[in-house]
């Protein structure tokens, strides 16, 4: 139990660091291994939360596939001048209050809520308390195939709608149009 | 409960936050993009506390979406970027002003 709680906070820690770290960095490939490193992180969180097939699709389509596909363009586009260039904007205080102020604001909500449950004074949204949620995978496979059905083919029909409209875009255009 | 749900939902504000941060002060568009990435990240991230507090499977499906939506943003976005870099190289928003009058 403290193995796990320690382990928890090392991740939300590494986390909110490399997290920090990936929106400040100057070299934009130093940027994505820092993301890299807290969707590992975050992956890891998933699995201390019971979901391993989640963590295991974050490995794989966000830091496998998604990221990879981001350094590839960056590499691809080969920006020379970028290091040089201020990396924010003159806006930037605003854009700190921005996110501070929201970040601020979510965490008073979390505490109105779920500190007075960890106190023990309403424990009524707590079902199975320290049970495993059992058969996660099974269970997440029944939702998808059962009452999410529809909603699995159209995120289908939008990945296959990205597909086209990325090679549309990026197609090279030979015939002036 | 290990790690508490309380933690989590803490953790995830302060990963929106910085994410959006990131988005509202980047000047390359690519970094805008990760910024929006680590954004959906969060999201997920609360909404896999939240499954785990109800112990309903619903959350991990919606997370499951999210990743989804994020994979086909991510392809459309960096096609986007390859064609405006085909016309005007660099990647700064700043650049991009051609719709503006």
């Amino acid at each position: 139990m403290l193995a796990a709680q320690a382990i928890f906070y090392y991740m939300a820690a590494a986390s909110v660091a490399s997290a920090l770290l990936a929106v400040t960095r100057k070299n934009p490939i130093h940027s994505m291994l820092w993301v890299l490193a807290l969707f590992l992180h975050v992956a890891g969180i998933f699995l201390l939360l019971d979901a391993e097939f989640l963590a295991a699709v974050q490995v794989i389509v966000y830091a496998g596939a998604i990221l990879i596909f981001y350094l590839f363009v960056l590499m691809l586009l080969d920006l020379p001048g970028e290091e040089a260039r201020p990396r924010f904007g003159r806006h930037w205080p605003f854009a700190a209050a921005v996110g501070i102020s929201f970040a601020a604001l979510a965490w008073l909500a979390r505490v109105e809520t779920f500190d007075r449950d960890a106190a023990g004074a309403a424990t009524v949204t707590r079902v199975a308390a320290d049970a495993p949620v059992e058969g996660g995978l099974e269970d997440i496979g029944m939702a998808l195939f059962g009452p999410f059905a529809l909603p699995f083919e159209i995120a289908g029909l939008v990945l296959l709608a990205a597909i086209v409209g990325a090679v549309v875009l990026a197609r090279k255009r030979d015939t002036p149009s | 409960m290990i790690p508490a749900t309380g933690a989590i939902l803490g953790l995830s504000a302060v990963l929106f936050g910085i994410g959006a941060f990131g988005f509202l002060a980047r000047r390359n568009i690519i970094l805008m993009f990760v910024s929006v990435e680590v954004m959906l990240n969060a999201v997920n991230l609360s909404l896999i506390g939240f499954s785990r507090h109800l112990d309903d499977p619903r959350g991990q499906v919606l997370a499951l979406f999210v990743i989804a939506v994020a994979a086909a943003e991510a392809g459309v976005g960096l096609g986007l970027v390859i064609a405006l870099n085909r016309n005007k190289p660099g990647a700064g928003v700043a650049d991009l002003t051609e719709l503006k009058w």
